[in-house]
């Protein structure tokens, strides 16, 4: 019994912190899609991206990673800015299936720009601050300094990225921009600029996860995937453009992904060996989307969405 | 004037019965190669493309000091010299993706055969493909046991598979209670009669954990934690906290290259203890999972390869050196074997003489190479035409290394079979 409440301690710390790391992928693309109604389907090589910035310029200045994140931010904003400016303001003529395309196009242009340049094999840091270290508090109860750096950030991004929008002028102008485009341009907001906006702060927010995950995540070019499945479950689960819901979700499907441990520790305490062929751990991402289905039957427009 | 008709009668003959007389022998004979050349086993992917291209380097030109058969003739001369073109195509890891290379190679650059594809998956529906259109296909690196017990007319595999590689490993985990590896003493059972293993669960590491799960039934030992997970997830940390919940005295690992990184820095981070880590070979023998450096010290990897062979094999020693000044490091498994399984191939269509699929098959069923031409540390090739592995190389063998660190550098011994050993071995594993 013993055990089985230390698991659940464990399991609940390590899917909060994975949880918010999560979130934290999510936070651009919920951004981008309340503020513009589009998926982007190039969020996970901007995370790639910032992976590989941080990654090259640590080394290059000879700085810790960790200090290379505003940089990875810098870059990533430029990103979104450049794709907003020299492709999606184009898309947006068209219907809305060329706006996924579009996204996707992007998408598989930086993978393999990337590809090119970098090579396909995985490369991981060796040295850093948070590189290799994590601490133990409690009976066997572990954070791992880069979940637990993630998280925090996560946070605080959320944090800022709430009052933005919330309490700031430009903040209600994006919403404006979001609610309805023209009625905004009506009132003298320039909606380019706000959509520019958007893309930069998606794309900023996304790199600095991104610069952040490398000191623990290989990075390749294909890393994004990995990522952004989970984050459109996210998106979609707290609600399209939700960051509330972003935040909820995420922290959810962490928490649902570090469920096997505490059925495995069940399992011993009734020592139910045969159960155990069951293989959960092979299910949890499993799990993570038949939870999404439930709530697109019973809530389509997700935990926290308001847009129809 | 009737001389002149005669011979002209005659060049018109010979003109005609031109074609007929020469052989038809092709000037190259392609070979379909289809690896994972990108996406999450690309480093692997490297490696098998580079072994390949030194195989056909050596069978395409006649080289000195290297003592194989093929070395010694430029192209098949069975074939009248004909030179080998390998075609490389990318499977990404997607045993569809896989499927659809095979059908373009075999339809529209007319292929002779295929060699490929590392992913068991992947070489599961290739085969399948090769077997429908009745195309030779030698497989040297996919180790799911279950793809020689289908009983195809078109299979061939040289390499020896999971089922033999882990009972090695057992052989080795009884070995040390026994006291039988070297510069270790008996170590009691109980230290290590827990074991947990985490595979990933395509059709190569779910097969690994199948056969972990019987041997350790049959050897006695206690499978308390026995997880599949998925190689391309964000996040390995529910895996690795019950693994070690369980307590093992041994983990047992079945992973690709990017979550065999993100295993070794979970199980880092979450301070794992166990007493020995084991990984069969992939992941856990690539350049990428090295530089982990002081992170893998005394882990044990099994493979068919290891630089340290080539101690007790010179032949080994000298491709080792070509390869060398190919890619910058060592032949490994992977390399080491794509190599073996194209020279597989060129032994087949020598003996052959044909590139017709029925007679490169009545090759391959009677083909015998001896140990010595190979550079893996076999006792030959030789492929079961009957039994319930219709197409596995019945001469094959394994290694278990472990990597020790020399200095500043990162090396890997010898540890089982035990007479092969080339250094003590590291017990217990140091933990995190």
């Amino acid at each position: 019994m013993e055990d089985l409440g230390i698991q659940v301690l464990k399991s609940v710390v390590s899917g909060l912190l994975m949880g918010l790391v999560f979130a934290l992928v999510a936070l651009g693309l919920t951004v981008i899609f309340g503020v513009m109604d589009i998926v982007n389907f190039a969020h996970g090589e901007f995370l790639m991206i910032g992976m590989y910035t941080t990654l090259l310029t640590s080394p290059l200045l000879g700085i810790d990673p960790v200090l290379t994140l505003p940089l990875a931010g810098l870059v990533g904003a430029a990103l979104g800015v450049l794709s907003y400016y020299g492709l999606i303001r184009f898309l947006l003529r068209g219907p809305m299936i060329a706006q996924l395309f579009g996204t996707f196009g992007l998408m598989l242009f930086l993978r393999n720009l990337a590809l090119l340049t970098m090579g396909s094999e995985p490369r991981i840091l060796h040295k850093g601050w948070l590189v290799g270290k994590s601490f133990i508090v409690g009976p066997g109860v572990v954070l791992e300094s880069t979940k637990l750096a993630a998280a925090v950030l996560s946070i605080v991004s959320f944090a800022l990225v709430w009052w933005l929008i919330n309490r700031t002028k430009v903040g209600r102008a994006l919403t404006a921009t979001s609610l309805d485009a023209e009625g905004a341009r009506y009132m003298g907001i320039s909606t380019q600029k706000m959509n520019a906006l958007a893309w930069a702060v998606g794309g900023a927010s996304v790199a600095i996860a991104g610069g952040l995950l490398v000191n623990f995540w290989p990075v390749e070019p294909g890393v994004g995937l990995l990522f952004t499945m989970i984050a459109f479950a996210t998106v979609a689960l707290g609600g399209f453009g939700s960051v509330r819901g972003a935040f909820v979700a995420g922290v959810l499907i962490g928490l649902i992904v570090n469920i096997p441990p505490i059925w495995d520790a069940m399992l011993r305490m009734i020592d139910a060996a045969g159960l155990a062929d069951l293989q959960i751990h092979s299910f949890k991402y499993t799990m993570v989307y038949a939870i999404y289905f439930l709530i697109m039957v019973i809530k389509p427009q997700g935990l926290f969405g308001w847009k129809q | 004037m009737r001389k002149v008709a005669i011979f002209a009668a005659i060049a018109v003959l010979a003109v005609c019965l031109m074609p007929a007389m020469a052989p038809a022998a092709p000037k190259e004979i392609k070979i379909g190669v289809i690896y994972p050349l990108t996406g999450p086993a690309a480093a692997a992917g490297r490696e098998l493309r580079a072994g390949a291209e030194l195989a056909a380097k050596i069978a395409n030109s006649a080289m000195d000091g290297i003592d194989m058969t093929m070395a010694k003739n430029a192209g098949i001369k069975s074939l009248g010299g004909a030179k080998l073109k390998l075609i490389f195509k990318d499977h990404q890891g997607n045993p569809q993706l896989g499927a659809d290379l095979a059908k373009k190679l075999i339809l529209d650059e007319k292929v002779v055969g295929i060699l490929g594809c590392y992913y068991s998956s992947v070489t599961k529906t290739v085969s399948a493909v090769c077997e429908r259109y009745g195309v030779p296909m030698i497989n040297g690196t996919s180790t799911s046991p279950t793809l020689t017990k289908r009983g195809f007319k078109w299979f061939w595999r040289t390499t020896p598979h999971d089922k033999w590689f882990t009972k090695d490993l057992f052989e080795l985990l009884v070995g040390l209670t026994k006291g039988k590896v070297k510069g270790v003493k008996a170590v009691p059972k109980a230290e290590i009669q827990k074991l947990a293993a985490a595979c990933e669960k395509t059709e190569w590491g779910s097969n690994v954990s199948i056969e972990i799960k019987n041997f350790a039934k049959e050897y006695g030992f206690d499978l308390v934690a026995n997880i599949l997970y998925a190689a391309k997830s964000p996040d390995l940390s529910s895996e690795v906290q019950s693994m070690i919940a369980a307590k093992p005295g041994a983990m047992l690992f079945a992973s690709y290259t990017s979550d065999a990184l993100l295993m070794i820095k979970t199980l880092k981070s979450m301070k794992a203890k166990p007493k020995l880590i084991w990984g069969q070979d992939a992941g856990f023998d690539k350049p990428e999972f090295i530089a982990l450096g002081d992170d893998i010290d005394g882990i044990l990897t099994r493979s068919v390869f290891l630089p340290s062979v080539v101690k007790i094999k010179p032949l080994a020693g000298q491709v080792n050196k070509l390869y060398v000044k190919k890619m910058g490091h060592d032949l490994d498994g992977a390399s080491a074997r794509a190599f073996t399984g194209l020279q597989a191939w060129v032994y087949v269509l020598e003996k052959a003489g044909s590139t017709k699929p029925k007679a490169i098959q009545a090759a391959a069923n009677t083909i015998s190479i001896p140990g010595k031409q190979l550079v893996v540390p076999w006792f030959g090739i030789k492929f079961a035409t009957k039994g319930d592995e219709i197409g596995q190389n019945v001469l094959g063998s394994g290694l278990i290394g472990q990597y020790q660190k020399k200095g500043d550098k990162m090396t890997l011994q010898v540890v089982y079979p035990f007479d092969m050993a080339t250094d003590d071995m590291i017990f217990p594993f140091k933990g995190y």
